[in-house]
């Protein structure tokens, strides 16, 4: 077991001084601030017409974070829509992220030679991605191999049948499984307290017969010592592990959601005196690991990165309307080639 | 299952051959009784039967292969396993029909109707149009609206059009294919039989006077192929007779007119004509005619144009006598004139054989009586 | 009884449920990657014995036994063939593959699609469907039109041993997701030669059981039973029907049915299912676009009512019956 007094929510934050992996959380941090620009600038973008209804990260980039740190190459990444932090360091491109909530399907076909080549791509109904997850944990068992799949999902996914179904096999199959909650509080308006009344979302564990973990979702270094310990320990075929990271949706559920309508103002407020990148960098800084001027530097190395990723998204040419039909099966069968003559003269397509 | 498979023989041996079997169809056996041997690559090893049981039907030989898991055989009276069901009952029945052909696909051999709406077929029907006969002017050839109703005011002001069946339409066929490919010069010219008996056989003479023609000029009795552009020069004369029935026109052939006696000729005529009035005539009577005689002078007309029928390379018309006056030494006589017509087909024969012929049949028409 | 020394080296005589046992035990031989899933198929066989044998023959690992929920089989399945697994599989009756109809539609229809071919999702989902063999509620459902309506997903429905063996194997090698709906009534019906080595046939053809000219009926499934029954009535009558198995309903073989019914001008189509939004509808809308011009008269379905599956105390009454079948057939020959 991870801690002597099981549910207890773990920390690090506040005690790193034993910690000696200060390369580790210093790129942590770096990740955490590009993550949070490309955000704002997404939330931009759809502001101004040029990127589709946008699910922002702010206040859950040291989980998503965490997760894409604490993964091996050949481990298996399933998503839920908030973890653009991960698939980055996974190695798709934050162009790509942008396709993807741009409209475009393209923004789903991960490079092929990087960790996230396996990967599940974002997953729209709720906690369907679980039992996906539950079945890579067990291709990866059956195959004999090194790997552990971690899966992601939000506080209203748990309420979900797919969600006790995922854990109940991943107990009984002692399935390499590690399945994350970002507990944010809010399900769209829907508050914590009326989504379940077990004693937390880690106690549903208890259900399955495996372990669960709390931990501060916006505590970096607790969030990495969890991961390492359950990605290890399923690698190892000791088993499956809820963890529940608790934090807090500094944004709108989307882009298309006003959260003011629903949540006071003064606990917003509140929430931002927690967030993970500023607590981080004080810690950082307090170490002396961290200064202003590394600070200003990377802040306009994000602002590059991103502009340099938009850019890339917006000058992408478009697809060609017959990629519809062409990757719907393997072989596109011949009583489809009535329709994929009329889409393709519909843009003058030169595969037509 | 109700089989006995091959069973697990251990040591990772996955196949063996069939040595022999110890027992056939029918044998009643008992558990432990050995039903057959096998070989695998280590033994050859003994298999008793796991039940009692009749046996049933065997699936391998001696000598064939199997692999471990598949079928050896069945035990009788295993069909109908309708109990192994958590619900419901399976139905299982006797196989009535063993078999199970198919195809993969469209099996199209049959013939394709026209295209026409079923909206368009009802209003046909409704006024009576028949749609095979009308030409569609829709697209892909289909029959439209317009196409019925002009039809059908068609038929309400100038009556029915009723195709052409049986002798008439074959007769279309045949003259129609002969337009598009005859070049057609036509002889006319007359001659008088004042001197001829009454009760000439008429028929009879002009048979012989084509005789006389086709000794004159041979080539008139000919087959011509005008795709090949060769002429086949006939010795015998089996020449074309014209009959007008109710039914229509038929043409029998009259064989070697050039080598049988008159009473011979007058009898295959009058059967010929009589199995054709009766619709007794074969098939062959109608073929092979290498020149042809149409004498229509017993209905009525004087001169024609008549059509050469390929591979034929001319035919003689005859028509109905006439009486003109005519003078002999200045004075007037009452004169009979045969008139008669030769139609020729410009590829195969020129003008002077045509005439040569003409000539010769005339001259033989006004010879003094037999 | 069958003479072993006139039939071909790999035919055996195989009821259709042991037709599919055949198919999975070849495919799973053939191809390490396939693994067996479902409620019930690993020790007990599967409660139709359609997976009788196979956890002993190829072990635990590739014939599991899952926890109870249908739900979670698909999403595994999802999850196992993203990642280049062939799962079997197994949903006990079509009456419960509802709770799975998310998994299926959301996500194993789509994976090819929206990863642009980067992941892939080759699995099969095998479910007995259909009624007449006296069950209770809910076990005797037939709506695959629910399915056949979903790109991506191939739904295939097979008549016989032969083309359960040969359909079930192509449905197992093929790349893409197959529902593979198998008609209970004719499980163990009637025996029928099937060829072993035969080629895998086609996921995306209809198939011709009889030839015929006066009149194309077609159907899938066990009313291909009632069909080629009555097809023998009115040949007696001398109409000579013919008989297409539509077996793929999706992607549809439009091409085979409208020269069908181009050469007879006729045709009748016979489902189980209810009638109204039932696949036949699909069908028939088919023919009056492409096969307008040679129909001589309107096109017909014979099916279930609109109803629920009656309790089976009035399963005959619902079900489409030989008569019906010749009669609406009869009815056409009338135009």
């Amino acid at each position: 077991m991870f801690m002597p007094e099981p549910y207890q929510i773990h920390q690090r934050l506040d005690a790193l001084a034993d910690c000696p992996h200060w390369q580790r959380l210093t790129e942590g941090y770096r990740n955490m601030q590009l993550i949070r620009t490309f955000d704002k600038k997404a939330v931009n973008l759809q502001r101004t017409g040029q990127l589709g209804t946008y699910a922002s990260c702010l206040g859950a980039e040291a989980i998503a974070t965490a997760g894409g740190m604490a993964l091996a190459r050949e481990d298996y990444f399933v998503p839920y829509y908030r973890d653009h932090a991960t698939q980055y360091l996974r190695g798709v491109p934050l162009y790509q992220i942008l396709q993807y909530w741009g409209g475009d399907e393209r923004g789903n076909a991960f490079p092929a030679d990087t960790p996230a080549s396996r990967d599940l791509p974002n997953c729209v109904p709720i906690a369907t991605q679980l039992p996906q997850a539950a079945g890579i944990a067990t291709k990866a068992k059956l195959t004999h191999e090194h790997a552990a799949v971690l899966a992601t999902c939000g506080d209203g996914a748990t309420s979900r049948g797919d969600f006790y179904e995922t854990l109940n096999v991943a107990g009984v199959w002692q399935l390499p499984l590690v399945v994350m909650v970002n507990n944010n509080q809010w399900a769209i308006s829907v508050p914590g307290q009326l989504q379940t009344a077990s004693r937390s979302i880690a106690h549903k564990a208890e259900a399955a017969g495996i372990e669960g973990i709390r931990v501060d979702g916006n505590d970096l270094p607790a969030l990495l010592e969890v991961l390492d310990y359950a990605l290890d320990k399923a690698r190892h075929g000791k088993g499956a592990t809820l963890v529940e990271a608790i934090s807090y949706r500094l944004s709108d559920h989307t882009t298309a959601d006003d959260a003011s309508r629903y949540r006071k103002a003064s606990e917003l407020h509140t929430a931002w005196q927690h967030e993970p990148i500023a607590r981080l960098r004080q810690a950082l800084v307090n170490a002396r690991q961290w200064d202003a001027e590394q600070e200003t530097l990377w802040q306009q190395h994000c602002r590059d990165v991103v502009d340099d990723a938009v850019k890339t998204y917006l000058e992408h040419p478009p697809q060609m309307p017959a990629d519809m039909l062409d990757h719907l099966y393997a072989t596109l069968p011949a009583s489809l080639g009535r329709q994929r003559q009329t889409l393709s003269r519909q843009q003058g397509d030169p595969h037509a | 299952m109700p089989y006995f498979t091959l069973p697990d023989l251990g040591e990772g041996l996955q196949e063996a051959e069939i040595v022999e079997w110890h027992v056939n169809e029918g044998d009643s056996v008992k558990v432990d009784d050995l039903l057959l041997s096998v070989e695998t690559a280590k033994a050859i090893v003994d298999i008793p039967s796991p039940r009692d049981g009749i046996i049933g039907s065997l699936f391998v030989r001696n000598g064939d292969l199997i692999h471990t898991g598949e079928p050896l055989l069945a035990f009788a009276g295993d069909e109908g396993t309708g109990s192994q069901t958590v619900v419901g009952n399976l139905e299982s029945q006797d196989d009535s029909d063993n078999q199970d052909h198919f195809v993969i696909g469209a099996v199209t051999e049959g013939h394709h109707f026209g295209g026409a709406t079923p909206a368009i077929r009802a209003l046909a029907q409704h006024l009576g149009v028949n749609l095979e006969q009308l030409r569609g002017s829709g697209p892909n050839g289909s029959i439209t609206f317009e196409d019925v109703q002009q039809n059908a005011n068609l038929k309400h002001s100038h009556g029915d059009s009723t195709p052409l069946k049986g002798v008439a339409r074959s007769m279309a066929k045949t003259m129609a294919s002969a337009g598009q490919q005859v070049v057609p010069v036509s002889l006319f010219d007359q001659t008088s039989i004042r001197h001829w008996a009454a009760h000439t056989d008429i028929t009879l003479r002009l048979i012989q006077a084509i005789v006389a023609g086709c000794q004159a000029e041979p080539a008139l009795n000919a087959w011509f192929d005008g795709n090949t552009l060769s002429m086949r020069v006939v010795e015998k004369i089996d020449l074309g007779i014209a009959v007008d029935t109710p039914d229509g026109l038929f043409v029998p052939v009259l064989r070697d007119v050039g080598n049988r006696k008159p009473d011979d000729l007058r009898e295959g005529l009058d059967r010929l004509r009589h199995d054709v009035r009766n619709r007794k005539i074969p098939a062959k009577e109608l073929q092979g005619a290498t020149l042809t005689l149409s004498n229509f002078g017993t209905l009525g007309g004087r001169f024609a144009t008549p059509v050469v029928v390929p591979p034929q390379v001319a035919i003689v018309g005859a028509g109905k006598r006439f009486i003109q006056p005519g003078i002999n030494n200045g004075a007037l006589f009452e004169d009979v004139q045969l008139p008669l017509s030769l139609t020729f087909d410009h590829r195969a024969l020129n003008g002077g054989q045509a005439a040569r012929f003409l000539a010769a049949l005339l001259a033989d028409l006004s010879a003094p009586p037999m | 009884m069958h003479n072993a020394q006139q039939r071909p080296q790999h035919a055996l005589p195989l009821n259709l449920v042991e037709a599919i046992n055949r198919a999975l035990f070849q495919a799973m031989s053939d191809d390490h990657r396939v693994v067996l899933l479902g409620e019930d198929i690993a020790t007990n066989g599967g409660v139709f014995r359609a997976t009788e044998g196979l956890k002993a023959h190829f072990g635990f690992r590739r014939v599991m036994d899952t926890p109870l929920a249908e739900n979670l089989i698909a999403g595994l399945s999802v999850g196992m063939a993203s990642q280049g697994l062939k799962p079997v599989a197994e949903i006990q009756f079509m009456g419960f593959i509802y709770a799975a109809l998310e998994q299926l539609i959301s996500h194993a229809a789509r994976l090819r699609h929206r990863t642009r071919g980067r992941l892939s999702c080759p699995l099969v989902i095998r479910a007995p469907f259909g009624g007449g063999i006296h069950a209770p509620e809910h076990h005797s459902e037939s709506t695959e039109a629910l399915f056949a309506h979903v790109p991506g997903l191939r739904v295939v429905i097979p008549s016989s041993p032969a083309r359960a063996y040969g359909l079930l194997r192509a449905a197992i090698s093929c790349p893409d997701p197959v529902l593979f709906l198998e008609p209970k009534r004719l499980y163990r019906l009637q025996r029928l030669p099937v060829d072993l080595d035969d080629v895998p046939l086609p996921l995306d053809r209809c198939f011709t059981l009889r030839p015929g000219e006066d009149i194309t009926l077609v159907s899938w499934g066990a009313m291909i039973h009632e069909t080629l029954a009555a097809a023998d009535h009115l040949a007696q009558a001398g109409i000579k029907a013919e008989v297409i198995d539509v077996a793929t309903l999706n992607p549809l073989d439009r091409d085979t049915l409208v020269a069908s019914v181009s050469k007879t001008g006729r045709a009748v189509i016979v489902h189980e299912a209810p009638f109204t939004g039932g696949f036949g509808a699909e069908i028939a809308a088919t023919l009056a676009s492409d096969a307008l011009m040679q129909l001589r008269a309107p096109v017909t379905r014979v099916t279930g009512y609109d109803t629920p599956m009656p309790y089976f105390a009035m399963e005959r009454e619902y079900m489409p019956s030989v008569e019906r079948i010749v009669e609406a057939a009869k009815q056409q020959m009338e135009y």
